[in-house]
């Protein structure tokens, strides 16, 4: 229960500081998604069976507030988790290696999701200027973030679960 | 009888007869001269040993006072930091004031419409959405579809409402379409928002003479925004001769960067057209 209850707080913690501070963090025209690094980063470190519930409801939460189709958040946050189950069977012994890869996928998943939403709404926009100047600049501030994020996750891990927390 | 003027007696006398004129030759001044010559190598000599005195009391007492003063300097230190960080708060108090003042100013010098003051808390989270949140929501009689402005101009419209919070959508949305008219040219337009948050005219008759430079104010068309609210000034103009419309860019009035407080227009009802659109 407790461990939930700080993957909340956390959670809520990294929504007020995405929308206060790191939605304003521009390099062109893309920003870092600390959200989605969170996410990530619980993924690689949890090891609650049912952590994907909490996963959905933070998607969900994240499509509510966001202008972005309710169900988006849900799709990218769950995709996620399930590769982050067997990402850490694979690459278990690395686990900023991991955390690298799947921010990368992540991001990446995360804008042609939002780009085919622009499609499928029909809003004019120009695919190679959304490429250079919004999902890059995205890739590198969320890898440049993953660092410290990775970092603060283990520490809440080892913290909540000094026994088998996976350092 | 008795002698009075023995020799003892008599020197007693004269010792006081001196010592009485003595003192009577300072007091009227006139020993002044011998005394700052013969009190002067006294002075010199006091100042010397208290000089001296203090130099021996120094060395051995400067490590407590040195001590002493860096507790102080410690303490003076924090002293200082304390009031820089509220010289600080009072500077973004007082920079958020001259916000809400400069805000008033713009209400009161446009009575026709009702204003909510309200502060910007956050931005979106996808970079391809320009949308702001701001603080007040339905408690504060924010509705859907109501125009958003600043004291320099359009903003944009409400998109959301929750009780105390509303999502609003900025012009520089790629969603996002003003009808607007060139104020001088005295044509009518539309401006539209993109990704990267640029903005640009389109729609602008292909015969129509805009100049570099020329305002751009709401139409009013549409019934989505009030007419004539300030929304920027062409900043370039692309015509092609095969081309039924000219389109161009526009530098916005507002710097969505650094927007901060807005005001939300409550007496403007937003006209639905959907059920015109086939």
């Amino acid at each position: 229960m407790l461990v939930y209850l700080a993957y909340a707080m956390s959670f809520v913690l990294a929504m007020m500081l995405q929308y206060g501070v790191f939605s304003r963090w521009m390099i062109l025209s893309g920003s870092p998604d600390l959200v989605l690094l969170l996410i990530i980063a619980l993924s690689l470190h949890q090891k609650n069976s049912r952590f994907w519930i909490l996963v959905l409801i933070m998607g969900g939460v994240v499509g509510l507030v966001s202008a972005l189709p309710f169900f988006l958040p849900m799709v990218v946050y769950m995709a996620v988790y399930l590769v982050s189950l067997s990402l850490k069977q694979r690459v278990w012994q690395t686990p900023l290696l991991g955390m690298f890869l799947l921010t990368f996928g992540a991001t990446i998943l995360a804008h042609f999701l939002s780009i085919s939403v622009l499609f499928i709404q029909r809003i004019p926009f120009n695919f190679t200027e959304a490429l250079v100047r919004v999902m890059l600049p995205s890739v590198f501030l969320n890898m440049f973030l993953a660092i410290p994020v990775h970092a603060l996750v283990r520490e809440l891990a080892v913290w909540l679960n000094p026994q088998g927390a996976q350092v | 009888m008795r002698n009075l003027f023995t020799p003892k007696n008599l020197r007693n006398l004269i010792l006081v007869t001196v010592i009485a004129g003595v003192l009577i030759l300072a007091i009227s001044g006139y020993l002044t001269p011998i005394f700052s010559v013969s009190v002067s190598p006294l002075i010199s000599a006091q100042s010397w040993i208290s000089e001296r005195y203090l130099a021996f009391s120094d060395f051995f007492g400067s490590p407590r006072d040195m001590a002493t003063l860096r507790e102080e300097n410690t303490t003076l230190r924090n002293e200082v930091a304390q009031l820089q960080s509220e010289i600080i708060a009072l500077q973004e108090n007082l920079a958020q004031a001259e916000i809400l003042y400069t805000l008033l100013d713009f209400a009161r010098n446009n009575p026709e419409h009702e204003y909510e003051a309200a502060t910007v808390i956050g931005r979106e989270i996808s970079p391809y959405l320009q949308y702001i949140i701001i603080d007040k929501g339905s408690n504060n009689g924010i509705r859907f579809g109501m125009p958003v402005v600043t004291q320099q101009g359009l903003v944009g419209r409400i998109d959301a409402v929750i009780s105390d919070a509303a999502r609003v959508q900025l012009i520089t949305d790629a969603g996002s379409t003003v009808n607007v008219r060139l104020k001088t040219a005295n044509v009518e337009g539309q401006v539209g928002g993109s990704i990267t948050g640029e903005v640009s005219l389109d729609m602008v008759p292909i015969d129509a003479q805009v100049d570099v430079g020329e305002v751009i104010l709401t139409s009013g068309l549409g019934g989505t925004y009030p007419p004539n609210i300030f929304v920027g000034q062409v900043f370039s103009m692309q015509s092609n001769q095969n081309a039924l419309f000219q389109t161009g860019s526009v530098q916005p009035i507002v710097d969505f960067s650094v927007l901060s407080a807005v005001l939300v227009i409550t007496n403007f009802e937003a006209v639905d057209i959907a059920p015109l659109v086939p």
